[in-house]
This record gives C-alpha cells, sequence and structure tokens, in this order.
C-alpha cells in the first residue's frame, strides 16, 4: 500500500476502505455454525448413505473457503477513497465515470472487470480510473453509505414488527409507511400522516375485505 | 401439429374477460416497476407472490409473465430519455438509445425499442410453442444424476456469469446453498440448524427469502444512498412514434439479429438477459462499422434494436426452459419458480401433462402480453417516463409496506417478519459489497434439489460415483459446462487484455 496518496492515516483509515470484510466475517460465521451444527445433529438411525450430514459438511467447508478468498479480495481491492466530485484525482466527476463505465462495458460482456483481481497490489490509481461495475449510477454512489439513514430505516421495521400484532395493521403499517418516507427523505411529516394512513386503510380494505388476507385488527379490532 | 390446436385452446383460456385484466394488469405493473430504476420484474414478481395466492393460479400466472415482459418493454424508456437504465438488461441499449434522445430522435428510439422488445419476444415465443413439448418429453427420461448435472450446471453458469466476478458469484451460491440447509430434511427427517424453533422446521419460506433479498434489501440500499444520488435530466419525446420506411428497413435486419443471438441465451442458463443484449449489441455495432452510415457513437437505431430483440427473445426461451426442463436461468426465473412450487406444481417435463391448460394458457398469454405491451408503449412511452416523477421515498415506503404486508399475509408470523428484515439486512451487505444476489435465489430453489438427487444417485449405485456421469447426457451436460467456463475465463482475460491496451491510447 505504499502507493496511497496520504500514507500513514492509520489504522482506522485502513478499515474504513476495507468495510467490504463484513461479508466474509458473516460467511466465518455461517461456515463455524454449519460445521458444528453438522458435528451435533441428530441423525436418525438407519439412514442410507450419504446421510444428511454429507452435504451441510460440504457446505460449510465452502464457506470457510469463500471466507477466506473474499476476505483476500476485499484486502486487495479497497475501495477508493473518495468518490463523488472527486478531489482524489482530478478529472473524475461523477458523470464522466458513468459515461466511461458504459463505453467500457460496451463491446464486452458486462460481466468483464476490468478492475478486479487484476492488480495484485491494489494500487489506487487503477482503482481510481474504473470505478466498481454493476450499473452506470450504482458506479458513482456505491461507496458511501449514509448511515443515519439506514439506521433509521431499519429502526422503523423494527417498531412496525413489534408494534403490528398489539396494534393492528393500520395502525402499524401507517407507520411503517411514514417512517421509511421520513428517512427516505420526506420533508412533509404532516401530508405524510395523511397519505399513509390512506395507504394502510385501503390496503386493509382491498387485501382483508376483498382478497380475505389475514391481517391483525390490534386496537382497531371493534371499529371495523 | 398438435401444439397449434393446444395454442388455440390456450388463446381460448386467456380470451376471457378476466384473464384479459390479469394480462393488462400485468403488462401495467412490468412497465412500471421496468420504467422505475432499482425495481425490476423479479421484485414485482417476488412482492405479488403472497397477495396473489386466493387468485387461481392461470390468473396469477399470466400476470406474472405480464409482469415479466413488462419489465424488458419498460427498462429502456428511462434509460433512452434519462440516461438510467431500468434494469440492467436496458444498458446496452441505453448507449445508442440515449444518444439518440440528445440527438432529438427520443421518439424514434422507444419506438425502434418497443417494436424490437415485440418482435424478439414473439418470434422466440413461437419457438417455444413448437419445440417446449420436445424439450419436456426428452426431459421425461431424466433421472436423478440428470438433474443433477442441471442443477451444478445452472449454479456455475450463473455464478460465473452474472457477478462481476467468478468468485463473487460463487460466494453469492453458497450463501444461497447455506440458507436452503435449514429445516427438516425431507430424505432422513433429521432437523437440520433449526435451533429446535419448530417455525424454522419446514425450513425458510422462498417467500420470505426473495423479498427480503429483492425488495427490503435495495430499499435499505437506497436509504444507504441517500444523499449521494444527483437528479438526472429527463429528455422530453417529441414527433412521430412510428419509424420511416427508411428507418424500418435498416432496424429490420438488426431485430432478426437480436432475437438470433438471444434465443440460445433462454435455454443455456447464463443467467438472464444481460449476456445476449451485451453481444448483440457489439454485433451491431461492428457490423455497422464495415459499411458506410455508420451512426455509432451518435445514436444508432441499431445499437437499440438488436439488444432489445435479444433481452425478450432471451426472456422468452428462459420461460420455455423453465416450463419444460424446470430449470431456472435468471433471477426473475427462479421467483417463478418459486411461485409454481407455492401452487403446489413443478415446473418440468410433468408439468405439460399434468397442468398442460395453465401452460398453454401461459404461452398463449405471452403472445397477447407481447400486443398488449407494444399498445401501452408504443404511444404512451413518454408518458411512462413521467413515472419517474414520483417522489422516491413514497414508492420506496410503498413497497416496504407491500413487503411486510405480503410476508405477515402468507404466515400470520412475526417470526418471518424479523426474519426478512435479517434477510433484507443481508440482500443489503452484498448489494453494499458488490455480491450479485440472483446466484442465492439459485442456490435457495435448486440446492435442495441438488442434494436429494445427489444421494438418491449414490444410494442407487451404491457409493459409485461414477454413477453421476455414466449417462450420456450428464456427461454431456458436464462436458459443455466445463467448455464454456474455460471459454469465459479465456475470453474474460482477453477482454481485460483489450481494455488495458485501450486505455492506453483514449480514443474518441
Amino acid at each position: 500500500m505504499t502507493t496511497e496518496p496520504a500514507p500513514g492515516r492509520g489504522q482506522s483509515e485502513f478499515l474504513a476502505r476495507r468495510t467490504g470484510l463484513v461479508m466474509p466475517a458473516l460467511l466465518l460465521v455461517a461456515g463455524i455454525v454449519l460445521a458444528i451444527g453438522t458435528f451435533t445433529m441428530d441423525v436418525p438411525s438407519g439412514v442410507a448413505s450419504p446421510g444428511p450430514q454429507m452435504f451441510p459438511a460440504f457446505i460449510s467447508v465452502a464457506c470457510l473457503v469463500f471466507a477466506v478468498l473474499l476476505a483476500v479480495d476485499v484486502l486487495r481491492n479497497p475501495e477508493p477513497e473518495q468518490v463523488g466530485t472527486g478531489a482524489a484525482t482530478g478529472d473524475r466527476t461523477t458523470e464522466r465515470t458513468a459515461e466511461t463505465t458504459e463505453s467500457i462495458r460496451g463491446p464486452v460482456a458486462p460481466a468483464a472487470t476490468p478492475d478486479r483481481d487484476t492488480t495484485a497490489t491494489g494500487e489506487l490509481p487503477a482503482t481510481g480510473e474504473l470505478p466498481a461495475t454493476g450499473g452506470a449510477d450504482e458506479a458513482a454512489t456505491r461507496i458511501r453509505s449514509n448511515r443515519p439513514a439506514v439506521l433509521g430505516l431499519v429502526g422503523t421495521v423494527i417498531v412496525f414488527i413489534a408494534l403490528l400484532v398489539p396494534l393492528g395493521w393500520i395502525i402499524a403499517g401507517a407507520l411503517l409507511f411514514w417512517g421509511v418516507a421520513r428517512t427516505l427523505g420526506s420533508r412533509r411529516p404532516v401530508f405524510d400522516i395523511f397519505v399513509a394512513v390512506a395507504m394502510s386503510s385501503s390496503i386493509q380494505l382491498a387485501f382483508s375485505a376483498g382478497l380475505g388476507l389475514n391481517l391483525p385488527p390490534g386496537i382497531l379490532a371493534g371499529v371495523f | 401439429m398438435n401444439q397449434l390446436s393446444n395454442l388455440g385452446d390456450g388463446f381460448l383460456t386467456v380470451l376471457t374477460p378476466m384473464n384479459l385484466l390479469w394480462v393488462f394488469v400485468g403488462a401495467l405493473l412490468g412497465t412500471a416497476v421496468g420504467v422505475l430504476p432499482g425495481l425490476g420484474s423479479a421484485m414485482a414478481v417476488a412482492l405479488l407472490l403472497p397477495v396473489t395466492f386466493s387468485l387461481d393460479p392461470i390468473g396469477a400466472f399470466i400476470m406474472f409473465a405480464g409482469v415479466l415482459f413488462g419489465g424488458l418493454f419498460g427498462d429502456s424508456i428511462s434509460g433512452i430519455l434519462m440516461n438510467t437504465p431500468g434494469n440492467s438488461t436496458a444498458i446496452a441499449s441505453t448507449i445508442e438509445g440515449h444518444k439518440m434522445a440528445q440527438d432529438g430522435r427520443a421518439a424514434q428510439a422507444l419506438a425502434t425499442s418497443a417494436i424490437a422488445s415485440f418482435f424478439g419476444g414473439t418470434v422466440a415465443a413461437i419457438l417455444v410453442v413448437f419445440f417446449a413439448p420436445s424439450l419436456a418429453r426428452l426431459a421425461t427420461h431424466f433421472g436423478p444424476a440428470e438433474y443433477l448435472a442441471l442443477a451444478v450446471f445452472a449454479f456455475v453458469a450463473i455464478s460465473a456469469v452474472v457477478g462481476e466476478s467468478i468468485l463473487r458469484g460463487l460466494t453469492s451460491l453458497v450463501i444461497g446453498l447455506a440458507i436452503a440447509l435449514v429445516g427438516i430434511d425431507g430424505m432422513s427427517g433429521a432437523s437440520r440448524f433449526t435451533g429446535g424453533m419448530p417455525e424454522l422446521f419446514d425450513g425458510i419460506n422462498i417467500v420470505v427469502i426473495t423479498v427480503g433479498l429483492l425488495a427490503l434489501g435495495e430499499v435499505i440500499a437506497v436509504a444507504a444512498r441517500r444523499g449521494t444520488k444527483e437528479e438526472a435530466k429527463l429528455i422530453t419525446s417529441a414527433g412521430r412514434l412510428w419509424l420511416s420506411r427508411k428507418e424500418f428497413r435498416l432496424a429490420l435486419p438488426a431485430w432478426v439479429r437480436g432475437t438470433t443471438i438471444g434465443v440460445p441465451f433462454g435455454i443455456i442458463p447464463v443467467g438472464g438477459s444481460e449476456v445476449p443484449t451485451f453481444l448483440a449489441y457489439g454485433t451491431e455495432r461492428r457490423l455497422a462499422a464495415r459499411k458506410p452510415g455508420n451512426m455509432f457513437g451518435r445514436g444508432d437505431g441499431r445499437g437499440v434494436a438488436g439488444p432489445e430483440a435479444a433481452g425478450n427473445a432471451t426472456a422468452s426461451t428462459a420461460m420455455g426452459a423453465l416450463l419444460a426442463l424446470g430449470l431456472p436461468t435468471s433471477a426473475t426465473a427462479a421467483v417463478l419458480l418459486a411461485a409454481f412450487r407455492q401452487y403446489g406444481l413443478q415446473p418440468g417435463p410433468l408439468l405439460f401433462e399434468r397442468a398442460s391448460e395453465l401452460v398453454w394458457a401461459l404461452l398463449a398469454s405471452f403472445f397477447i402480453g407481447m400486443v398488449v405491451l407494444l399498445i401501452l408503449n408504443l404511444p404512451f412511452a413518454p408518458l411512462w417516463a413521467k413515472l419517474l416523477k414520483v417522489p422516491r421515498h413514497y414508492l420506496y415506503a410503498g413497497i416496504t409496506v407491500f413487503a411486510m404486508l405480503g410476508i405477515y399475509a402468507t404466515s400470520s408470523k412475526v417470526f418471518d417478519l424479523v426474519l426478512v428484515l435479517a434477510i433484507g439486512l443481508l440482500g443489503f451487505g452484498m448489494r453494499r459489497y458488490g455480491l450479485p444476489v440472483a446466484p442465492v435465489l439459485i442456490g435457495v430453489i435448486l440446492g435442495p434439489l441438488a442434494e436429494t438427487e445427489f444421494r438418491r444417485t449414490m444410494a442407487v449405485s451404491e457409493g459409485d460415483p461414477f454413477a453421476l456421469v455414466s449417462s450420456p447426457i450428464s456427461a454431456t451436460l458436464y462436458i459443455v459446462l466445463a467448455l464454456g467456463v474455460t471459454g469465459l475465463l479465456v475470453q474474460r482475460s482477453r477482454a481485460r487484455k483489450k481494455e488495458e491496451s485501450r486505455l492506453m491510447t483514449p480514443v474518441a
């Protein structure tokens, strides 16, 4: 990593560009859980071989192998330091990036990625010129994560799950709609309340009364 | 000509007011999700699965077919007018299509694209009508070893082609296979990885997985990207919506070539329409370069016609392969396979006998759907583009509500809602770090099948591994697979070299 423009910003900087290690870590955990589960499995007697443990054992090994391979891949190809209207390399506006990605993907099969597994050293200039593939607009915006929005959204869903049965579909569903719209950037909270209630009520009417789906009535049970 | 009378019966089934309504609803929904970037037919069908459970299967499936093709019609509209392809299948046609729009020829680009979709889809559907029954008859000779070979073929093909790297594709596949392990093993009755929770004895419901990965995962990814996206400019399309005779003459060969390229890709599982659309684009570009009047780079209609025809042709034949072999070749096909299972149907050779009314009605609905879509798209394309003005936060809030509604409605279990959130987070992580989602679905759906067929083969042969490759069909499949992967690796490394040399000497 000697080619990084600003060397020595420490461990956190190194990891910040490699948050992708979450996925191999997840695979690692999955592989270990599968391995333990396979060893401790209660196998009914008299099962024809190969029994129920063979395939899980195979998958658990595969999980561990791919965890290692993916970790190596992430370590070698860190995410670019900066995205967007890049100050890192002068000529890299997002628009330009999208265009190059497209023209590059043009005549070749879409899966061809020049920036993966080629540079063993993971030099920044190489990744900088050819940002990650996967859709023109995605290329420019994939890197950054809006953490408050993600947390807000996941929190809203958790609240919805907790309140669905006690409060009933209409209230919980409206809350879900309102909360998601809010975390995704709606600026009209009061207007949204009406939209959300209209949405959940019409769903209750259409699907519960119309199609006969089973939705929890909650505290409004007597009203409907 | 048994097929023709069967197809005639199919048309009679579809041409009832109620079923026509489903075709129409499917086409509308499909075009809408096609136009909107980030939403695709696979997600739409996944969201519809739970709420359509009370419909009769024929109505539901002809609606799904409408959604499938509508997505392919619609995805190029936003690509042409806004340079943001509605789906990965429209990236190839966006390159020239958007240049045409910038040049003031948006209407012609939209018309070329709509007619191309119609042409490719219809021609391929005709081929499916004639050849799918024979394919199904051939597949009745398949035993466990052959089905295992088919599943392995689908695993490797989709992992190798869909993702940006084979490593990432295979990683996704392994995630899918691992998810599918949860539940009681059907052959031995052993409970696997359930943690003793009765909710997990039946395994994780496929609807939970598809909705979590495709819908909720996408919504979380949208939240994560919030504030980083620039508004794309919408080019207004004015003028005639039909092609002049000269444009038509120019586009027709491209439609034919695109269809020819697209048809085989539906049968050999390479995971959807991305590869054929790019191949068609490359072909048109190379052919045009040889002759005068080459407009590539400035908006050439052939660059839209070829890929669009190829994409729809692939989708048609992929449906044929799904019906006849039970082999899903893309995320959408995998979701449709899940839909068949929801209705207690197993696509494959026996489907043509057991549910022939459904199969032929479905095939007939392809043709009707194409006509409906052509009518919906040709004159109204600019209107569809208005959909892009719906505020994103309402759109995705609505999707979240529908996802949760569907999950709760199928099982009435709060536990499934927790699961869908967990899988949604997994789907977000995969999107965030560049792992393709389609192999997970294929792994989840075909994993148990592969395991069962493997164990059956081994049980019958008493542990002789050569039984896996002893039949000519399975041996052929493995050889084709090996050749295909080798070819892909060679092509990729060659493409990479070409890119490198091209980057050294930048061409305008």
